[in-house]
């Protein structure tokens, strides 16, 4: 009789380098679709172009436009406060979406760390009853739970990128980040979401030693959800939130420059027409608790603003400013502080003491959209007259003439306190009277001569005068004696200040004086729509990359049907053959037994 | 070799590939019916800020178009009135010419005056214009100040100089106001260079024509006095001119001979005096100083009532119309100065009206280039998209549909 067949091993058709291939694909994949979800609902924030920023922030010059063409401006004052209004709930509302979204990717994060310390757990199980259920020859593999067990690798790649090594007794070593393991053998290790130490309200993703959790690098978390939430973050979230928070600060600083070099409704200097946001500034829990160290940061050139945050240090000798887009460091000297040290547009304040190594993180943008309020309670307070008004008398009996005349933050510090009269002698050729103390400046033909105070100036026709913060043209030939008066001006239905402020709409203020409110808005629009557009691209390209990976391991260890039924068929051949064999042989043999009879 | 392929891989390949063109198929149909090229900045980022950038250059221009239309409206009403100004000041002078008839009586002067007081407050009232809002035109910054109030000796102006002025295009600022002062006030006096006036205490019959400048080069703009003496038997007529602006005064022609009408010249200056002027009668000539056009028209009201009896009182009579009448003519030029700039500044405007149009145009083609959508090419696209998904589909259903096992029974 023969042996028969005995069936030695079930053999798991599996290629361990396109399983490989697959966890990487998938990981790549996973992570670039959680970033294009994310930046997507940054990118249609934006991108809407009838409720995005830019509508109110037309609107609102308009409304300053149409002040300067109201002279009683009863009516354009109260359109101004609506506009001004709108266009800071539009700041507001944007930004509080953006606070939404930071919202969603802490959850996003929490819950990612949960699930991938269950699969941790999970995997260190399989490995032990693999382990367990693997007899010493490696024969009959627990085939199921390697199944499993790969399956659950697999998922864990969607949620961050992991290193697999086979160990030993048929386990997986599996390591994330800079190597940092997650499953060894038969232990898990954890992660854990917690609060930056310099950001209650930001989680970030730590490992647990011992029940310490340390902080992960965010850079070395890549791939999978957890990394591509990360990355979103700290490339577009907080890009495009310090972004709209600049153009906040910016046109509220630079607005309420303007508004304070005029005259409001009620003939009062103007004050503020919008909150200027102060910089957030956070202290690492970690410091000293003696610590006594207060920073303050404060907008005090639009222009020169970035945004990028600030990390200032105390490295036991000095504080340290430093940007953290591009690590530049700036030294606070001297300290303690005569006075604030500017760095990019920002004044940095810093009293007390610290210990070395205390670090606290200035968040100048973040908060501008946020805190972007109208800061006037009536329309009067609009200032849209310019302080000082120019007469020429009528008993002059020359040509010469005075231009209506211009301030700048100069004048602030010593307004006119009544009129100033410049007179003509025709003997010297100069104009005398200028305001006692103050140097004087004559610019003729883009050439500029100062002189000391109280100097005869020469006069010349359409040469320009600075004094006290005061600009005018003379034009003309003024007869001998003729006088021209600066006074401090008490028409009303002045709308040059207005005028002005309406400039600013279309003035390079930003970038150092490179862009405007709305060409930085639009940069800031266009770098997200690159960033989505660049996500969308490589998430179709590693969704293919998947795909063809997944095929070809699927091609290896997967089931064509028709093979199998063809191969169904040739066994059923087969054994009908045997069948035959089998009923011949019998036919055969009864054949014989007849014989035999 | 042959490819071997999974079932399972069919499938997915077979879902994925229908997903795609779904989704593919889903964003033309978006953008053909909101009828945009770009959805979202991703679709085109260069393009969408291009476009944001755009949509304010063209919100900006939109705006200087109201401004135009405010200005053109305040510079329409400015030139309306002084067209009203014009009118009134003309109307002025031919009563000034008629107040010059040697045959009126005294009544016929007075009944003159009352007309003149009528302009007077007509032309305050056309000062005091106010537009649709009650501002005031011609107060400079003080809008809700009423310009001018009449005084006895003319009107005082309570606005001040300046000039409310208005973006009107992308680089221009025009002054859509004028202030009162410079239209009523700054009207040079005399022949506009000096004033020959005579003295209000003559007895003669003199009376000083206007006269001109003959050589402005020599012009010092110094006060003068001619003093006439009549002396000796027969009785000689001369004169004396002193210029008084030098110290101690000194005589720059002595003893002329004085001919009736016969030229008067001295330091570019040139005049005559015409009549008997007495002994001791005094003229002056002056430079030019400037007078408020009401205060004018009070004083030829005074001239107009006061006595013109005799040869001295028609001397004195004729000296102060030939004055207003000068004075007048400076004060129309002024307005018609005013007048014609704020008709140039209308022309401009009226320009900068048809360039904005342009320039509007030109943004609407580039945003339109930027954000919409090619129909033709949309549609044609959604027609092959939907082919092709058919197709997709048909096929994936006749391939999941196979299997050797159909054939197995």
């Amino acid at each position: 009789m023969g042996t028969g067949t005995q069936i030695s091993q079930v053999k798991r058709y599996s290629d361990d380098f396109l399983n490989a291939q697959v966890r990487t694909a998938q990981a790549s994949s996973s992570g670039l679709e959680a970033y294009q979800a994310q930046v997507q609902q940054v990118d249609n924030l934006l991108a809407d172009t009838t409720s995005g920023l830019s509508p109110a922030l037309q609107d609102f010059f308009s409304a300053v436009q149409n002040l300067t063409g109201d002279g009683a401006g009863v009516s354009s004052r109260g359109s101004f406060m609506t506009s001004a209004d709108t266009l800071a709930a539009r700041f507001q509302s944007m930004n509080g979406r953006l606070d939404e979204i930071r919202k969603g990717v802490n959850t996003q994060l929490t819950a990612s760390v949960t699930t991938i310390n269950t699969y941790a757990k999970q995997i260190a199980q399989l490995n032990d009853q693999i382990g367990k259920l693997t007899d010493s020859r490696g024969l009959n593999p627990p085939n199921e739970l390697l199944d499993k067990r790969d399956q659950l690798i697999m998922d864990l790649n969607k949620q961050v990128k992991a290193t697999v090594v086979p160990g030993d007794n048929n386990s997986l070593t599996v390591s994330i980040g800079n190597g940092q393991p997650l499953v060894v053998g038969r232990s898990a290790f954890q992660l854990a979401a917690t609060n930056s130490p310099t950001d209650q309200t930001r989680v970030t993703v730590g490992y647990v030693v011992q029940g310490k959790v340390t902080p992960m690098a965010e850079s070395a978390l890549t791939g999978g959800e957890l990394g591509a939430v990360l990355q979103f973050r700290s490339q577009s979230l907080d890009a495009a939130q310090n972004s709209l928070g600049r153009v906040a600060i910016a046109l509220a600083s630079t607005m309420n420059d303007q508004n304070r070099l005029g005259l409001d409704g009620n003939g009062k200097p103007g004050g503020d027409i919008f909150t200027v946001a102060p910089a957030e500034v956070t202290k690492n829990v970690n410091n000293n608790q003696t610590s006594t160290t207060a920073i303050t940061a404060a907008v005090v050139d639009a222009t020169q603003l970035t945004t990028s945050d600030y990390k200032v240090d105390f490295d036991g000798t000095n504080y340290n400013v430093y940007r953290l887009s591009d690590n530049k460091k700036t030294v606070i000297s001297p300290f303690p502080q005569t006075q604030p040290q500017v760095v990019d547009g920002l004044a940095f304040s810093v009293t007390g003491t610290a210990d070395s190594g205390d670090n606290f993180l200035v968040r100048p943008t973040l908060g501008g959209a946020a805190n972007f309020k109208l800061a006037l309670t009536d329309g009067a307070q609009i200032a849209a007259a310019a302080p000082i008004a120019t007469s020429v008398p009528m008993t002059n009996s020359g040509s010469g003439k005075i231009s209506a005349g211009s301030i700048d933050k100069n004048y602030l510090a010593a307004p006119l306190a009544g009129p100033v009269t410049l007179a003509y002698n025709k003997a010297t050729a100069t104009l005398s009277g200028f305001p006692a103390g103050n140097a004087i400046s004559m610019t003729v033909n883009g050439t500029t001569t100062s002189y000391p105070a109280g100097s005869n100036v020469p006069f010349q026709d359409g040469a320009s005068y600075t004094v006290a913060g005061m600009s005018f043209t003379m034009n003309g030939a003024p007869a001998n004696g003729d006088t021209f008066t600066i006074a401090p001006n008490t028409g009303l239905g002045d709308t040059r200040n207005a005028s002005l402020m309406g400039d600013l709409q279309s003035k390079n203020i930003l970038d150092g004086g490179k862009a405007t409110y709305q060409s930085a808005y639009a940069t800031l629009v266009s770098t997200v729509g690159n960033k989505t557009r660049e996500v969308q691209a490589n998430a179709a390209a590693a969704a293919a990359q998947l795909t063809q990976a997944q095929s070809a391991a699927n091609d290896v260890s997967g089931v064509n049907l028709d093979e199998e039924a063809a191969n169904l068929l040739k066994y059923q051949q087969a054994y009908q053959a045997s069948g035959k064999v089998m009923q011949i042989a019998d036919t055969i043999f009864n054949a014989l037994l007849q014989i035999g009879h | 070799m042959t490819l071997r392929i999974s079932t399972n891989a069919i499938f997915q390949a077979g879902t994925t590939q229908i997903n795609t063109l779904q989704g593919q198929m889903a964003k033309t149909q978006m953008q053909l019916s909101t009828n945009k090229r770009m959805l979202t900045a991703a679709d085109d980022p260069i393009g969408s800020a291009k476009a944001l950038e755009l949509t304010q250059s063209q919100s900006m221009n939109t705006q200087f178009g109201t401004n135009r239309t405010n200005a053109k409206s305040s510079l329409s009403m400015v030139d309306k009135t002084l067209q009203d100004v014009t009118t009134q000041i003309q109307n002025i002078q031919s009563l000034i010419v008629t107040a010059g008839n040697g045959g009126y009586s005294q009544s016929d002067r007075e009944a003159l005056a009352t007309e003149l007081e009528g302009r007077l407050t007509d032309m305050i009232g056309l000062a005091n214009t106010t537009d649709g809002s009650g501002t005031y035109l011609f107060s400079g910054y003080q809008t809700t100040t009423q310009p001018f109030t009449q005084t006895p000796t003319g009107a005082a102006y309570q606005g001040d100089q300046g000039q409310r002025s208005l973006q009107v295009g992308s680089a221009r600022k025009m002054a859509i106001s004028e202030n009162g002062s410079a239209i009523f006030e700054a009207n040079a006096t005399g022949n506009g260079t000096f004033v020959a006036q005579a003295a209000a205490t003559n007895t003669g019959s003199g009376i000083i024509a206007p006269g001109a400048v003959s050589d402005r080069s020599k012009l010092t703009g110094h006060d003068y006095s001619i003093a006439f003496k009549v002396a000796g038997a027969p009785a000689v007529t001369t004169y004396t001119v002193t210029d008084n602006s030098v110290s101690p005064a000194s005589a720059v022609l002595s003893n002329q001979p004085y001919t009736a009408g016969a030229a008067i010249s001295f330091d570019g200056i040139s005049f005559d005096i015409k009549g008997d002027p007495a002994n001791g009668d005094t003229f002056s000539v002056q430079p030019s100083q400037k007078q408020s056009v009401f205060t004018t028209v009070t004083d030829l009201i005074k001239t107009l009532r006061a006595p013109a009896d005799g040869s001295t009182g028609k001397a004195a009579l004729a000296n102060n119309l030939s004055m207003a009448s000068q004075n007048m003519k400076n004060a129309l030029d002024n307005v018609l100065t005013v007048q014609a700039s704020v008709g140039a500044r209308l022309k401009e405007v009226d320009y900068l009206d048809s360039t904005g149009d342009d320039l509007n145009i030109q943004y609407q083609t580039t945003l339109s280039g930027l954000q919409d959508l090619d129909m033709v090419k949309a549609i044609s696209l959604y027609t092959q998209q939907q082919q092709t998904l058919q197709a997709a589909q048909v096929s994936f259903k006749t391939m999941s549909g196979l299997s050797l096992f159909n054939y197995i029974s």
